[in-house]
Order: C-alpha cells, then sequence, then structure tokens
C-alpha cells in the first residue's frame, strides 16, 4: 500500500509518531532489561474519571490512572495487545501507510499456540478475536503515547458530510464544496491536514440525520441562508467533530445541532459540544464548547407554560408524529439526568417533559409538516430569536 | 498357639489326622483354596528362611500342571529360596510331622499354627497320592541333601522314600521345595497373583519370580537393599498367657519350682514381682511346676490377670517393616506420586505388644475407585480374604473422613495396614481378617490420620502449584509476542534478550513452580 506520493505534511506527522512511540515503548524495554517488572501507566478511560472542565465547557480525562502490569495474570493479555498494536502501528508508520482501524485488527489478529501446564495439553488462542478489543487496544495507546490517531495516520471509515459556499484544499487538490452536486464532500480523517481557503456563510447546521441533510442540500436550503451544512449521521465520528470544532474556532462561525428530540439525539448534541466519555482525551481537540442545541426540543412540541413559549405542532399533528418513548430511553434520559454537563435549568425542564410525556419525535416529523415549514420557518425563526439552548 | 491347645481336646486324633479332618482351618478347603495356600505357606516359609536371617531374599515360584494324570487338575508347585537352608536331620519332620517345630518361646514369623508346609504336603499327599520332594544346602555345609517324603498320617510321622546327599560344587544355599496337588488354577490365579504383587509391596528387597502354568513369567525386581530388623525370640508376657497355654509351659519347664518358674519362663517378672504373685495367689515359692494342679494353675492364672504391678511387655522382639521399606514397595509396585508410610510405637493389648505401620499411596500409576483400596498384612504376610469383615476395612470406610484430607472418591488411593504382634487377634478360623481390639484400632486410626495429613499437605501444595502453573502460563504464553513487539519499536534491542529476562522476572514471582523456558509454553504463533 506504499504510494508514491508522499505529502510532506504527513512525513513530519510520521517522524514526529515514531519518535514518540520509540520513547514510550523504549521505557517499557528498558524496564524489563533493568530487571524490572514492566508497567504502562494509562489514564482510566470510565465515566468515574470523566470530568465535566465547566470552565473550557468540554470533558476532560482525569488523573485516576491504570497501572497495566505484564507480570498480572489478568493483565498479561491486555498488555501484550497494546505492544503488540503499538508495533503494527510503528510498522504502518515506516511504511506510509494509512490503515484502517480494521486493518490494524486483521494485520494483528493472529494463533498463539501454547502448552497448559502441567497438563502439556497444547490449545489455541487469538491474540484478540473481535474488532472492538483492538479498537479499545488502539485508544489505549493514543492516551498512553499522549496522540491521536489522526496524528498517527490511521484512517476511519468516512461518514459525516459537508456543502456549502466553501473552498478547501485536501491534499494538493482545490475543492469547491458549493459544486458538489446532488452529493455532499465526505469529511476525511484527517481533516487537520484540510486549509480553509475561502468561505461565505453566516453559521454551520449540523444535522444528526443523512437523509434531513439530502433534503435540505437539495432544497437549496445553504445557498438561500448562507450556510455550511453538516450531517454526523448518526453518532458523530472524530473526523466530523474536529471538522465542525475547526469551523468554529478558526472561522468563528456560530455552531446550531439540530437532532431528534430524544436523549439519543440530546447525547450526540453533548457529544459535538462537550465531548464523549470514552474519548473524554480528545475534548480538548474534538468538542466544540460554542455549539448550541437549536431542536428539536421538548418544548418545539409541547410548549412551556413556565417559557411562556408555543409550541409548533398542533395537537393534531402531535397525534400523528409523536412516538411513544421506550423503557430504555426513559431509563437513558434519567442517565442524562446524571451527568453533570446536562445539568442546567433549561435541560433539567427538557428532560422533565420527556419523562412526563414520554414521547420522542424524529426530524423528519417537521419535514413531514412540509420541508418548507423546517426550512423557511422553523430554522431560521429559531436562531433569529435566539430559540435555542445553550 | 490356639491350634496346639485346640488339639488337646482331640486326643483321640493325631496332629496329622485333626488337620486333614479339618482342612479348612488351614485355608485348605477346596482345590482353588488349596492351591493358592500352598503358594502362600512355601513363600512364607522362603521369606522366613531369608530376611528373617539378614539374606537378602531371592524366592522363585513356579506353578505347572502335571502330565500323565488322568485328572487334569493336578499341579506341581515349586518354590526355591536363598535362605538358610535345613540341617539333614530336621527335613523330615520339617516336612512330615505336624506341630514338629512347636515351642512355647514366642517369635513373631510368618508361618501360621507353625504348621508352615506340611498341610500343603498334607493335602498334597491325600490329593494326588504324590510324596514331596525337598532339596536343601544349609549355609556353610558342603553338602546337598535329597529327600522324598511322605507323611504317616495315623501316627503323625514322616516317612522318608528316598533320600540322597550330594557335595556342594558352589555356595549355594537355600531350600527347592516341591509339592504336587489337586488345584483349581482358574480360579485361583487371580487371588495368587494378587498375593505376589502384595508381598512384593512388602517385601521390595526381595526378588520374585513367578511362572505360571500358562507359561507367563513375572519378575518382581528387587528395588532396595534394606531389610526389617529380623524378628527376636522373646518369652511370654504373663497378660498374654490363657489356661491352656499355662498348662502346657509348665509341663515342658526345666524349672524346679515355681519360683524359678515364673522368673525363667516370662518376660517382665523378676523375682520380686514373682514372689507377690504367689503370696497372692496362695502358692508355696517351691511347689514343683509339673505338678500343679487344675486348680492351682486356674488360681495363678487369676492372680496374674488381677496383678497390676507387672510392666507391659516389651516389644523389640516385634519385626516391623519400617518407613522407608513401606515407602519403597508401594513406589515399586503401584507407581504412586505420592506416598507416605508411619511406624507406630509398639503398643498393648491384652499382655502382647503390637505395632501398627500404614503407608498411603495417592494418584500415578493407581486407578482411582469408589472406596480406598486397602492392603492388609498380619506379620507381614498379606491378607486378601474377608476384608469387609476386618477392622481396617470398618476404619477406613467409617471412621476416616477423607473429605478432611482432600480427597473425594472416586480417588486413587492405597491404604496399607500392617499390623506385627506375637498374637494377632485374628476374627475366626480362617485367619484372614483382624478383630475389632479397641487398642488396635485405635493406633491404626491414629496411624492413618498421620499419614492422611501428609497427604492433605501434598495435595494442597500441588493445588497451590497447579494454581501457580495455570498463572504462569497465562502470562508466559505472551512473552514472545511482547518481546517481538517491543524489540521492533525500540532501537537496539533483541528479542531473545527481552525474552529470557520476562521469563526470569516471572519466575521470580513464582514460588512453587518455575518454568525452564518459554518453549515450554508456546508452541508456535501463526
Amino acid at each position: 500500500m506504499a504510494l508514491t506520493y508522499v505529502s510532506s505534511k504527513d512525513l513530519k506527522a510520521r517522524g514526529r509518531a515514531l519518535e514518540i512511540l520509540r520513547s514510550k515503548f523504549g521505557e517499557i524495554a528498558k524496564q524489563i532489561l533493568e530487571g524490572r517488572t514492566p508497567i504502562m501507566v494509562i489514564k482510566k478511560r470510565t465515566l468515574a474519571n470523566t470530568i465535566f472542565d465547566r470552565e473550557k465547557g468540554i470533558l476532560r480525562i482525569g488523573d485516576e490512572s491504570l497501572r497495566r502490569s505484564f507480570l498480572n495474570a489478568g493483565e498479561a493479555k491486555k498488555f501484550m495487545q497494546t505492544v503488540l498494536m503499538a508495533s503494527i502501528i510503528y510498522d504502518t508508520l515506516v511504511n506510509n501507510e494509512y490503515p484502517t482501524i480494521r486493518d490494524l485488527y486483521y494485520r494483528g489478529k493472529h494463533t498463539i499456540r501454547y502448552r497448559k501446564l502441567p497438563s502439556k495439553k497444547v490449545v489455541e488462542e487469538n491474540t484478540w478475536d473481535e474488532q472492538k478489543e483492538s479498537d479499545s487496544v488502539i485508544r489505549d495507546i493514543e492516551v498512553f503515547i499522549d496522540m491521536l490517531r489522526e496524528e498517527l495516520l490511521i484512517l476511519s471509515k468516512e461518514k459525516g458530510k459537508v456543502v456549502g459556499n466553501m473552498r478547501i484544499r485536501s491534499g494538493d487538490d482545490m475543492i469547491d464544496l458549493s459544486k458538489m452536486g446532488h452529493g455532499a464532500y465526505a469529511i476525511e480523517p484527517t481533516p487537520d491536514f484540510i486549509e480553509f481557503v475561502d468561505i461565505d456563510a453566516e453559521y454551520v447546521l449540523v444535522i444528526e440525520k443523512d437523509a434531513v441533510f439530502q433534503q435540505l442540500h437539495r432544497a437549496g436550503f445553504w445557498k438561500k441562508y448562507k450556510v455550511i451544512l453538516v450531517t454526523s449521521a448518526g453518532q458523530p465520528d472524530r473526523a466530523t467533530r474536529r471538522f465542525v470544532r475547526r469551523l468554529n474556532e478558526e472561522l468563528g462561525l456560530p455552531i446550531y445541532v439540530l437532532t431528534d428530540a430524544d436523549p439519543y439525539g440530546w447525547y450526540i448534541y453533548s457529544v459535538f459540544k462537550v465531548g464523549s466519555i470514552t474519548l473524554s482525551y480528545e475534548s480538548e481537540r474534538l468538542a466544540t464548547p460554542k455549539s448550541k442545541f437549536l431542536g428539536v426540543s421538548m418544548v418545539d412540541i409541547f410548549g412551556s407554560k413556565k417559557l411562556g413559549k408555543k409550541p409548533y405542532l398542533t395537537e393534531a399533528e402531535r397525534k400523528n408524529f409523536i412516538i411513544k418513548a421506550k423503557d430504555k430511553d426513559i431509563k437513558r434520559a434519567k442517565e442524562l439526568m446524571n451527568y453533570s454537563w446536562f445539568r442546567t435549568k433549561r435541560w433539567e425542564h427538557e428532560i422533565e417533559i420527556f419523562l412526563s410525556k414520554k414521547a420522542k419525535l424524529e426530524i423528519e416529523a417537521l419535514t413531514s409538516k412540509g420541508l418548507r415549514f423546517l426550512m423557511d420557518k422553523y430554522i431560521p425563526e429559531k436562531i433569529e430569536t435566539g430559540d435555542w439552548i445553550d | 498357639m490356639t491350634a496346639a491347645v485346640t488339639i488337646e481336646k482331640f486326643t483321640s486324633l493325631t496332629p496329622s489326622e485333626f488337620f486333614y479332618r479339618n482342612k479348612e482351618i488351614a485355608g485348605f478347603s477346596n482345590p482353588s483354596r488349596a492351591l493358592y495356600q500352598t503358594v502362600r505357606e512355601l513363600v512364607e516359609n522362603a521369606l522366613d528362611a531369608t530376611d528373617a536371617h539378614g539374606i537378602l531374599p531371592v524366592i522363585k515360584v513356579s506353578i505347572k500342571r502335571d502330565g500323565g494324570h488322568e485328572k487334569d487338575n493336578i499341579f506341581s508347585v515349586t518354590v526355591e529360596d536363598n535362605g538358610i537352608g535345613i540341617p539333614p536331620n530336621h527335613i523330615p519332620s520339617a516336612f512330615g510331622q505336624l506341630l514338629y517345630s512347636s515351642k512355647y518361646i514366642l517369635r513373631q514369623t510368618r508361618g501360621m499354627f507353625g504348621l508352615g508346609a506340611k498341610m500343603a504336603v498334607l493335602y498334597g499327599q491325600v490329593t494326588t497320592g504324590k510324596p514331596v520332594e525337598v532339596i536343601s544346602a544349609p549355609i556353610n555345609s558342603r553338602k546337598i541333601y535329597y529327600f522324598k517324603l511322605r507323611i504317616d498320617i495315623k501316627n503323625n510321622k514322616p516317612i522318608i522314600l528316598e533320600k540322597a546327599q550330594y557335595s556342594k560344587t558352589n555356595d549355594w544355599h537355600g531350600t527347592i521345595v516341591k509339592v504336587y496337588l489337586e488345584g483349581d488354577w482358574s480360579r485361583s490365579k487371580s487371588k495368587i497373583y494378587e498375593y505376589l504383587r502384595r508381598t512384593a509391596v512388602i517385601a521390595p528387597y526381595a526378588e520374585l519370580v513367578f511362572s505360571d502354568p500358562e507359561g507367563n513369567i513375572v519378575y518382581f525386581e528387587r528395588s532396595t537393599n534394606k531389610m526389617p530388623p529380623p524378628p527376636r525370640e522373646v518369652k511370654p508376657h504373663p497378660y498374654g498367657v490363657d489356661l491352656e497355654m499355662m498348662k502346657m509351659m509348665l509341663q515342658l519347664t526345666t524349672a524346679e519350682t515355681l519360683l524359678d518358674f515364673l522368673v525363667k519362663e516370662f518376660q517382665c517378672v523378676g523375682e520380686i514381682t514373682a514372689r507377690k504373685i504367689l503370696a497372692q495367689a496362695g502358692l508355696p515359692t517351691d511347689a514343683n511346676p509339673h505338678k500343679l494342679t487344675m486348680e492351682d494353675v486356674e488360681k495363678l492364672i487369676r492372680t496374674i490377670k488381677k496383678f497390676k504391678d507387672i510392666k507391659p511387655p516389651r516389644a523389640n522382639h516385634l519385626s516391623y517393616l519400617g518407613e522407608e521399606i513401606i515407602e519403597t514397595g508401594l513406589k515399586a509396585i503401584l507407581r504412586p506420586e505420592f506416598v507416605a508410610a508411619v511406624t507406630r510405637k509398639p503398643s498393648v493389648y491384652e499382655g502382647h505388644a503390637f505395632i501398627v505401620e500404614v503407608g498411603l499411596a495417592y494418584g500415578g500409576g493407581i486407578k482411582a475407585s469408589d472406596r480406598p483400596q486397602l492392603l492388609r498384612y498380619a506379620n507381614k504376610i498379606p491378607l486378601l480374604y474377608d476384608e469387609g469383615s476386618d477392622v481396617s476395612f470398618k476404619i477406613v470406610n467409617e471412621e476416616i473422613d477423607w473429605n478432611y484430607y482432600g480427597i473425594s472418591f472416586p480417588a486413587p488411593l492405597v491404604v496399607l495396614v500392617h499390623i506385627c504382634s506375637t498374637k494377632i487377634p485374628y476374627k475366626g478360623v480362617g485367619k484372614e481378617s483382624i478383630a475389632d481390639v479397641p487398642e488396635i484400632e485405635r493406633e491404626i486410626i491414629a496411624a492413618i490420620r498421620e499419614v492422611a495429613r501428609k497427604l492433605k499437605m501434598y495435595l494442597s501444595k500441588k493445588r497451590k502449584e497447579m494454581e501457580e502453573a495455570e498463572k504462569a502460563v497465562t502470562i508466559a504464553k505472551y512473552i514472545p509476542e511482547v518481546a517481538q513487539a517491543l524489540a521492533k519499536i525500540v532501537d537496539n534491542v533483541k528479542p531473545e534478550d527481552l525474552e529470557s529476562r520476562l521469563l526470569a522476572l516471572l519466575n521470580q514471582k513464582l514460588k512453587a513452580f518455575k518454568i525452564r523456558s518459554v518453549d515450554e509454553v508456546v508452541v508456535g504463533i501463526e
């Protein structure tokens, strides 16, 4: 997979990554050669060790560390997997490759044949069986060497898309995001290597649902309202989050997020805004604390006497569009209530309405009311009146 | 001694007539039992002729079908030993006269009743009409003697049919006895093999060769040169003498006064004790022992039984095997993974000294069974019959809580129980099982507990080792992978160095178990 052309930016990144890998794992080798127990100290990626930094408005990884010792029978396998994965990543860096996490999974998957003692029975074991094992080890390495996978030139599946009146340089090509036809530009896995050339937009609208993104795109919404339209197509991947963050941070564009009206939609918004629990170590780069939740809110559906707001949906529409919340939705909502970054008056109000009405709604319901309603009334009106949750 | 007493009651019969009519008492109840018993009697004589005299036994046993008979169930049993031999003038009586060697001096030997091979000769003679053949070369003699004998049953006397002597051309000594008898090989086969196997367990210092009628040859090799101390003769202890025995002793003594008799013929009786006993019994010290009335004898016995001031019997004449021999024998024959043995201190029941020895063997070549496999011995004789009524059977199956010692059945466990005493308390006439004498029972239980504790420790150590081995493998199996991966990332580091260092680190952590090399664990990486 060696490329004939190698970008100089990538080369520089590779050199840095190799150096850090050598130094971090050199310490482990040194421990061994000096007759000390090899131990990796890695920050814990658990909810308990996830801190909400109110000042910065992002999730950060806490200071609790786990000490992964090779000589501990319960940790030996993870230790082996971590070192094995590091050596595979090292290889791909040296060979100028761009592996996906799936590639790394296959490359490291092999069989160890060993004898059980004292029975001497020969048995087999795989270095790892499922990709989630190797994925977890990749995250450990990111935390252990304090580098992100993008910096290690590891690609992930592209999911996020963008259109708008904007030109960028990716690799050595200039791309005009306003000339993508009915398609859209797939946000590349290493968005840091994208160069913003010029832009004409007033804000960014991030939409959870790909289908709604396509409808707005075809209807010319972004042209009419000078919007950069982005979709995460579900849970946002790292590249989409980083891209959105750069739009906000470097270009000063306001970010509005539009999701389904349910706990999963709310969490997607919060991932954009403060970061995720499993990847809290990356929030510093990926989170966009200034993003705003545009909708669809419970208040939009039911109105609120407390806030003095009328609903966007009539009684009849509610009857047609609302979906009854399932037990797992209720459970998830209650979990969110415990997350400190959801403990604001406005969010508590949202969740309370949800728990009392036990109802959820998809964005598609608003397009059913009429695409025009969504693009010409709901979105512009809410932005104009500042009707969002921060 | 019991037998001698019994015989006196049947004065109209000679001992040979009596035994012929009561064959089952001596174990000759049927052709199958008779063949087994013949082998046993001859082998036990052979062992007594060797190990009791400090000679490492070499014993050859052969059973052949004797052709040229109308019946096809006639066998010859030949047993050869390298023992001290028998002086020629004793040979006719030793094989042709029952109760010939009976003495009231006690010595713990294997032979039952002092009958030894004579019952076999008698049985053979009656069932086949063939005489016994004996070849013997006494130690330090320059001759080899040959006798062909039969027993005059009516008069309990040997009849010499043939007799010869030859000059020795080498320094061989020992005895070869050949008996013909009606037997049943197919029925006794397994018992005979089991008997020899159990003999080999308890006499690992012996070399045993057996050739059976089917042409199979089994060889039990000697696995130690250490022998048990030879038994020594000892006088009876007053507590252990009953009325009939007392009468016999009084008759046979050379002492001229009763005081002399007590001092001379008993252990643990000095002049002071003897005077006290006689005073208490109201018997004159100068009475003639040969002329006591029945009433006086009973008075003497009663007094002795009540008399508390006699020291307990000495046990230094008892020939126990010792822990080392038991362990060696169990190891050699059963090939277990664990073995332990204990020889208890001498103890006393009813005036008889006894010693209990117990061996435990576990695992390895032993097959698992639903209950402990019991190997019983009395005075070095394997006991094969009547296991269920033996005191040891009751103990291992009911008294001992094996679970407490970490064993749950089915388990590969063998328990060896050896009781040595000048008088074994047999149950019934078959003399194949031992009675529940409380003192003996206590000793057996204590002995089993002592070795079982060792087994418990071994098992828990082994379990810990296994757990540790398991743990060690969960780490060791990843060593090559970790070493290769690290060597790839880090410059100037060889995977072999990392591998050996990691193994050393792992071994440092292990207590009971070490991994010699990574190859011991990792077979390959694919």
